[in-house]
């Protein structure tokens, strides 16, 4: 394998949604999709084989943003994170997401991948991934069957794998409308500013004055999956937040997390930082509100 | 492998082209339209050797199937110049000595033309926040900065737009 | 510089236009009618092993496939990748013991990523298809990574002659007791009022230089062998593949490429010879090998990591009584330099302080990693992490300024070189440190971060060095050049030096220019190729500028003496009495109206004709032209500081550089922007190194971070501030004064962030590179032990 070589494999770009759908049925694992690309081609240069490619880049719609008060966000298939990036109702309502699309890989890289594809990647450190699960939300899977919506929270079945059925092509994913008094943020730890993360956190609290009446906090680079830190959003439920509760969660943080050395980083720096990481990110959100 | 039609526009020249399934962008500029400008650096994404536009967006050639750009304008760094007449950006990275190896150069100069596009007047931190994705192991990339800014002044000036 | 046209000014870089535009063509960029592709096996499952059998039997099949290349198909001849032994005697070769164990394609793999066979295809991906045909057999070895484990008494010699793996220690012929120094620093210690000592570990750092390696290789129609490279030292090259393949030099043609960079991975042959033993293989067609960036971790020369102890000794009142270091370095698979950069190490140590009492040992240890070679800096950069390091530590315990302590000790004219037995001839570091401390703050700042408490903590760091300007008289430095004057009195200049992008074609053609007079835009530089260029070692060891620019000059001087002598006899004048303006117009000195003009000259000498009536000639005859064979008889040292501001945050251990400042002693600039140039790019490179770069691998010795992805690089937004000071004090030397500044900018960023983080934390990091890992753990275990 080279990384100036492409595996070989067969190619088909369908120009309607139902031929996609088509092809999904007619191929199911036989067939990988091909949208942003930019995770996939690396793959395809190293260890991954895959008989057939499917593209989405004729496929009409599914690259659309839009934001309704009482809906939340619609975020198609295909839209990519420079688009997030451009779209000021992502910053002003969803600091998170944006948060992560600012530090999202390169510009490049951010005009052509998207955020649906970062989620279907599964990577348990993907920054884009780590601010929709503490939003929460859906992604919208159409077959030929019909249409899914999965919750966020079952969307990661295991280390890059998603809940997504071979014949299935995602479609949109669906963040709801912020609640009064939410805050959420996003922030990560690298080597040298343009990199992977070795941690990454994002927290989505609905704050009632000093008072945190629901929070969602999730950690990256930790384990197979990205991970909600349940013990800390137990601790931070219903606490009013001041040094003393942050300290507390800091060291639930350290307790709950059993990271691995990898490339990146070490099992003991990761559990080291861990609860600090949290803390100022919760601080981020606040400073925000 | 399959073999597909499509019809690329580069630097304002159409070809119609057979492209194998799995050749990239890159491989396509390079073997079968003879424009060796572009580079290999990587193959990964990571280095920016490969950067073209398309559609006035920088992007990496070398994770860019060859077949999905279809239909689309690409721009890339000998496309630059006019009638013997360099574009402001290399006119820019020529007056600061910008310049050591050369090898991420095409890249570096095409990444610059694409920030100019959106961002005229970009300050130091967004220049050095946009250049991530492209390396340049000779430079510590400070000349490199001061050849966008000084490509942002002159074509403020002249009230030229980056991508002509 | 009011007193020079063209030295001093930056002038529009030769290559610059062809850059920017994307005409330069690199050798990937370069095709030929009927070129094939070649692809290299490489063994990708172990560190260490035999190879028991190659079958090639399915690869032959695959469409596209012209040969398959395994030990058996290719010469059998031995050799050294390196080209540094071309450069000593043999007498040196052989104190030294180097050797050439290398195979082109090997049969006892001796590290992850070894070649081990080849395949030849029509067309790229056709190669890579057949190559993942290839099956291979292989009896696993013990796998080294360290010089403990591969001196141990039981194991696998990697070569016979040397016992122990132990590649390489200082030859006792050359350096009594296989030490080099003076004194007894034994007794000294036991005088000495503070005492400090460490053991340091300095990291297997990659050149990472943007342009991957590319050849091509022709073996034509008439019989030699061409090769396509972009090799630093080309004419080296050129006589490594003649021997290694049995030719004379004269059936072997090596050309340059444009270099995309080096910094010294290119040092030496990467993968000439497998691309000239793939044409031999396919006679007439062009055969064209294009590496993936990944292996470029494997293949092609690192740093040398080192285990690097050092003690130093020191009175109560700052004199330093005794530095005792050994330095242990880890070679890799293969010998190359195994001798010179075990050396230079402790050159770089002796030439610094002024000590009464040195003691230092190098050695080199083979290990089952990618071969070590050359990288700019070339063993100072561990020195200064360890060197200077030790004396902050000094100076703590000793209570004096770091900065003060360094001016009153450094070494300066007159003193013992780094080479040992010539004197510096010029030094401005007192200048380089005043100026630096001045840019960045140095005083109100050490002052201010004494003592802070809160979680971002600041620290300056400063670091001192010297360097070289070429490589006289340790090695070979010899430069031939050629000047010849056209019939219009344009200059062609022929000169086979190396521009990796440091700006060398630019810098030399300043220095014609100015030597002979001429605008620089009637002087033009041909590199040329092995059949047209002379000797010329390449560049390495910072010596392009310095020992290229004499050649240059002397070789322009004498065409400007040649041609102010023909015009002296012309205006019947003193050729001492003649100067020449900027229209090339020589005159005579206080009478400008009695002139001639150079282009009237230099076309009678070519074109020269006999008055059929009067049977006389109408001028001097013969193109005036003038050959230098020039071997510098001196070195002239540059010295240099850094001066760097960190903040540290002391919850996370994450390091942000602020601000650096450099401040190097160049003699004369000949092009300011381009000495700027390489004081900035060899920041990123040294900070690199100090915080964030090293290749590592897992127990099996497998590499696994060869990728961008995990071998991180300062990008462009990590990047400090930088302040970079020229010092102009012209050496008596130098070309016009110069001195050398390639290698120098990546060597004092290393011990002067080191320093920094010392200063923000109180803690030294003694394990480079000083990651938020290392720096966090530290922090913690200092506050539980608090």
């Amino acid at each position: 394998m080279s990384t100036r070589i492409l595996s070989d494999f067969n190619l088909l770009i369908p120009e309607t949604v139902d031929e996609a759908l088509d092809i999904l049925d007619r191929l199911q694992d036989k067939v990988t999709v091909i949208s942003g690309g930019t995770d996939v081609l690396v793959a395809m240069k190293f260890k991954f084989e895959t008989e057939n490619a499917m593209s989405v880049a004729k496929l009409p719609g599914m690259d659309g943003l839009s934001f309704d008060p009482d809906k939340g966000l619609r975020v198609g298939a295909r839209t990519t994170i420079a688009q997030l990036l451009n779209f000021p109702e992502v910053k002003k309502y969803y600091p998170a997401i944006w948060e992560a699309a600012v530090t999202f890989a390169t510009p490049q890289i951010r005009n052509t991948a998207t955020l649906v594809g970062n989620l279907l990647r599964g990577s348990p450190a993907g920054d884009g991934s780590c601010a929709v699960y503490a939003l929460g939300g859906s992604m919208v899977f159409a077959s030929k069957s019909g249409e899914r919506e999965v919750d966020i929270d079952d969307l990661w079945v295991g280390y890059a794998t998603t809940a997504r059925k071979p014949n299935e092509l995602a479609v949109e994913l669906r963040i709801p409308a912020p609640s009064a008094g939410n805050i959420n943020a996003f922030k990560r730890l690298t080597r040298v500013n343009e990199d992977l993360a070795k941690l990454n956190v994002a927290v989505s609290m609905t704050m009632n004055g000093d008072v945190c009446e629901d929070a969602r906090v999730v950690m990256g680079c930790v384990a197979a999956t990205l991970v909600r830190l349940k013990q800390a959003e137990a601790l931070l439920k219903g606490a009013e937040i001041n040094d003393e509760s942050l300290a507390k969660m800091m060291s639930a943080v350290e307790a709950e997390i059993t990271p691995i050395d990898d490339q990146r980083s070490t099992a003991e720096y990761r559990k080291m930082v861990s609860g600090v990481i949290v803390k100022r990110t919760i601080e981020q959100a606040r400073q925000r509100a | 492998m399959n073999k597909l039609a499509v019809n690329l526009n580069v630097n304002g020249r159409n070809y119609d082209l057979s492209v194998a399934s799995n050749k990239t962008l890159l491989e396509v500029l390079r073997d079968q339209l003879d424009l060796p400008d572009t580079k290999y650096g990587c193959g990964t994404g990571e280095c920016g050797a490969c950067t073209v536009l398309i559609d006035g967006q920088v992007v990496n050639s070398c994770l860019t199937l060859a077949a999905t750009a279809d239909g689309k304008a690409i721009t890339t760094a000998i496309g630059l110049e006019k009638d013997g007449q360099l574009h402001p950006v290399q006119e820019a990275f020529v007056e600061e000595t910008a310049v050591q190896c050369g090898y991420c150069i095409p890249g570096m100069v095409i990444k610059t033309v694409g920030l100019l596009e959106q961002s005229p007047e970009p300050n130091e931190a967004e220049i050095r926040h946009w250049l991530e994705g492209n390396i340049c192991r000779c430079t510590g990339y400070e000349k490199i900065v001061a050849a966008v800014k000084s490509a942002s002044k002159k074509m403020t000036n002249a009230g030229v737009k980056a991508v002509g | 510089m009011g007193e020079f046209k063209s030295v001093g000014k930056n002038v529009t870089r030769v290559d610059i236009r062809a850059k920017v535009t994307g005409r330069a063509k690199y050798a990937g960029d370069i095709d030929m009618p009927g070129m094939v592709y070649g692809k290299i096996i490489r063994c990708l499952e172990h560190a260490h092993a035999k190879v028991k059998s190659i079958d090639f039997s399915e690869a032959k099949k695959m469409p596209g496939v012209l040969k398959t290349l395994g030990p058996e198909d290719v010469t059998s001849k031995t050799y050294n990748q390196s080209v540094i032994d071309l450069m000593a005697s043999a007498q040196e070769a052989e104190w030294m013991g180097d050797i050439e164990e290398q195979n082109i394609f090997t049969k006892h793999v001796k590290f992850y990523g070894d070649g081990i066979g080849a395949i030849i295809a029509e067309t790229e991906e056709q190669a890579e298809r057949a190559a993942a045909k290839v099956k291979v057999e292989y009896e696993a070895l013990p796998v080294y990574l360290t010089p403990e484990q591969s001196s141990a008494p039981d194991a696998i010699q990697f070569v016979e002659s040397k016992p122990g793996n132990r590649a390489f220690q200082l030859p006792a012929e050359m350096f009594p007791n296989n030490c080099l120094g003076w004194g007894d620093v034994d007794e000294a210690f036991k005088e000495a009022d503070v005492v400090v000592e460490d053991r340091f570990y300095t990291p297997k750092q990659k050149q990472c230089q943007m342009e991957p390696n590319n050849y091509i290789a022709l073996y034509d129609d008439e019989g030699r062998l061409n090769c396509w490279s972009s090799c630093q030292m080309p004419k080296l090259a050129h006589v490594k593949l003649a021997r290694l393949f049995e030719m004379p030099m004269s059936r072997v043609k090596f050309n340059q490429t444009v270099v995309g960079g080096g910094f010294g991975a290119r040092l030496g042959l990467v993968m000439e010879p497998e691309v000239c033993a793939l044409a031999l293989a396919v006679p007439g067609r062009p055969v064209k090998l294009l590496q993936p960036r990944e292996e470029d971790w494997l293949s092609s020369p690192s740093r040398h990591p080192s285990d690097y102890w050092m003690k130093m000794g020191f009175k109560k009142d700052g004199t330093p009584v005794a530095i005792d270091a050994i330095s242990k370095n880890f070679k890799g698979g293969y010998y190359l330099d195994g001798s010179a950069l075990a050396s230079t190490t402790g050159f770089w140590l002796q030439g610094m302080y002024k000590v009464e009492n040195l003691r230092y040992r190098g050695e080199s240890y083979f290990t089952n990693q990618p071969v070590c070679g050359a990288y700019r800096g070339y063993g100072n950069p561990q020195t200064n992490f360890v060197l200077e390091q030790l004396v902050d530590r000094a100076c703590n315990e000793l209570n004096v300024d770091p900065l003060e302590w360094r001016k009153k000790w450094h070494k300066t004219v007159g003193d013992n070189s780094w080479i040992g037995f010539t004197q510096y001839s010029s030094c401005a570091l007192d200048e380089c440190l005043d100026k630096g401390a001045e840019a960045i703050g140095w005083k109100e700042k050490r002052a201010k971060y004494a003592n802070q408490t809160g979680v971002k903590r600041r620290g300056i760091g400063l670091s001192v060095g010297q360097h070289t300007s070429g490589a006289a008289p340790m090695i070979l430095e010899h430069t031939t050049c050629t000047v010849r004057l056209n019939e219009d009195a344009s200059a062609e200049l022929l000169l086979a030096c190396s521009d990796l992008g440091q700006g060398s074609h630019t810098t030399l053609r300043q220095i014609a220019a100015e030597s002979l007079g001429f605008p620089i835009d009637d002087v033009h530089l041909d590199v040329g190729d092995s059949d047209a260029n002379g000797f010329d070692i390449g560049a390495h060891a910072s010596r392009t500028l310095y020992v290229g620019g004499n050649a240059v000059k002397q070789a322009c001087e004498d065409a400007r003496r040649q041609l102010f002598e023909r015009a002296a006899k012309k205006l019947e004048a003193n050729a001492d009495d003649l100067d020449i303006n900027d229209e090339k117009e020589i005159f005579v000195k206080g009478s400008p109206n009695k002139s001639i003009s150079a282009k009237e000259i230099c076309e009678v000498g070519v074109y020269n004709f006999v008055n059929h009536l009067t049977g006389e000639r109408n001028g001097e005859i013969g193109q005036i032209q003038s050959y230098v064979s020039y071997m510098p008889d001196h070195n002239s040292p540059p010295f240099f500081c850094t001066f760097v501001e960190v903040e540290v945050d002391m919850e996370t251990g994450e390091v942000k550089v602020l601000e650096l400042v450099s401040a190097h002693d160049i003699g004369r600039a000949i092009h300011p922007a381009i000495c700027e140039g390489q004081m900035e790019g060899g920041a990123q490179q040294g900070l690199g190194m100090a915080l964030t770069e090293e290749i590592y691998f897992d127990a099996n010795g497998k590499v696994k971070n060869n990728s961008f992805t995990d071998y991180k690089m300062l990008g462009s937004s990590d990047m400090p501030k930088m302040t970079n000071i020229l010092v102009e004090n012209p050496d008596p030397y130098g070309p016009f004064g110069a001195k050398s500044v390639g290698e120098a900018g990546l060597v004092t960023p290393v011990g002067a962030v080191a320093n920094a983080i010392y200063q923000a934390t109180g803690i030294q990091f003694t394990q480079g590179p000083i990651t938020p890992e290392k720096i966090l753990k530290a922090i913690r275990e200092k506050a539980a032990a608090a």
